[in-house]
């Protein structure tokens, strides 16, 4: 029994001695440890080739410490396994953050591709609205230039008119307006109301004269005696005469509510009503042609 | 270039069949001292994981040239696999943080350009 068990402690220490220490040296340790949570990590997906490399390191640490023990050999093998395995985690973190970089490029890649579009979108609309303001106003400036020449065609002819008037009216500017005076002894026979026929014909052109005027001005006939007779008799005389005149406008063209008629009889003299010629031109017919507010 | 494992089993192989000694470990020398420089090229001294890598293997490295001066080539090889090994992982953590580097400039860049494309609001 002795002898058994001499024997067998005898080749346990032999076998002790061929294989080194049985225990597992900490680089061989380690070495396990690590190259297992690199084959748990992305290195098997990102990079296989360094973690079969790991691999090989970790079966030739393995194979010495089953044939050799914790020997000097194991323990240079399990480091270089260890170093192996930190390497292919190393390498496949490079990869997860070359692999993020490119994301972070091509995101940044893909904003600013849509702000772009965004900006050329909002600039052809702009550009849009511009040309279409441009047209607005190409057309306003066209239209205006026609304004501008029917402006001053009206004003040739309405100075046409005026010329022709001054042959046998005056005619001043004064601040109630253009005012056009006719003679009475023109218009009518003395006392009377009704037209003369010459007077007919001098009133066609101061109907003319007024219609080529702006036709938007509003007019004032008044009619003025002079002092000599009764009062009442003149005033109701210059109101007759001016309503004679106005009439004959209207029937001439002459927009009927552009024009009214207003007798003052002797109140507004122009000249000495002492004298022949001051009364001759006190009796009178005047047309005011209100400027248009 | 052989991995370095192989290098060390090659090596064993020779010095246990017919060969009178263990080989003096020329190639695995020159491949360590290439991966430490390689690796200190990349950067590895200015990032302060690599450059504990490198500065292992340069003393093994050392280590690995006073065992062959006193004719211990067995262990110079097995110290040069593990230069070489620690000068790769260098060189791993090297390229690691620059691409780390690089990413962080991608953001910061991305950051900008999105900041400088972004209408601003009108008061």
């Amino acid at each position: 029994m002795k002898t058994i068990s001499a024997l067998g402690l005898i080749l346990t220490l032999s076998g002790a001695s061929a294989c080194g220490s049985a225990v597992l040296p900490p680089e061989l340790a380690s070495a396990r440890s690590v190259y297992d949570r690199a084959a748990a990590g992305p290195a098997a997906s990102l990079n296989p080739t360094d973690l079969h490399t790991a691999k090989e390191s970790l079966d030739a640490a393995n194979k010495s410490f089953a044939d050799d023990g914790a020997s000097q050999k194991t323990r240079d093998l399990g480091y270089v396994a260890l170093r192996s395995a930190e390497t292919a985690e190393s390498h496949a973190r490079a990869l997860q953050v070359k692999t993020e970089m490119e994301q972070v490029v091509a995101n940044m890649h893909a904003t600013t591709a849509t702000q772009g579009k965004q900006s050329a979108e909002q600039l052809a609309v702009a550009n849009k609205q511009l040309a279409s303001k441009d047209q607005a106003l190409l057309a306003q400036g066209v239209a205006l230039q026609g304004e501008v020449a029917l402006r001053q065609d009206a004003e040739k002819r309405a100075a046409q008119a005026s010329a022709d008037l001054a042959k046998f009216a005056s005619v001043k500017q004064e601040s109630r307006g253009m005012v056009i005076t006719l003679s009475g002894s023109v218009l009518f026979t003395s006392g009377r109301s009704e037209l003369l026929p010459a007077a007919q014909l001098k009133l066609n052109e101061v109907a003319k004269a007024l219609t080529e005027q702006d036709p938007e001005s509003l007019m004032v006939v008044e009619g003025h005696t002079d002092s000599q007779g009764k009062a009442d008799f003149n005033q109701k005389l210059s109101q007759d005469r001016a309503q004679s005149v106005r009439d004959y406008l209207v029937s001439r063209g002459i927009a009927g509510d552009r024009i009214t008629a207003a007798g003052f009889g002797p109140s507004r003299t122009v000249g000495d009503n002492a004298t022949a010629e001051g009364r001759a031109n006190n009796r009178r017919v005047e047309i005011v042609v209100k400027p248009k507010v | 270039m052989l991995k370095p494992v192989l290098w060390a089993c090659a090596a064993a192989a020779l010095a246990s069949g017919c060969a009178p000694s263990w080989p003096e470990p020329k190639q695995p020398m020159v491949e360590a001292e290439a991966a430490a420089r390689s690796a200190r090229e990349l950067g590895a001294d200015a990032q302060p994981a690599a450059k504990l890598q490198v500065t292992l293997a340069d003393e093994q490295i050392a280590a690995a040239k006073a065992r062959i001066a006193k004719g211990d080539n067995e262990r110079a090889t097995y110290l040069l696999v593990r230069a070489r090994a620690d000068a790769e992982l260098a060189l791993a953590l090297a390229h690691e943080q620059t691409a780390l580097n690089d990413k962080q400039k991608a953001v910061e860049q991305s950051s900008t350009t999105l900041e400088a494309n972004t209408p601003k609001a009108t008061p």
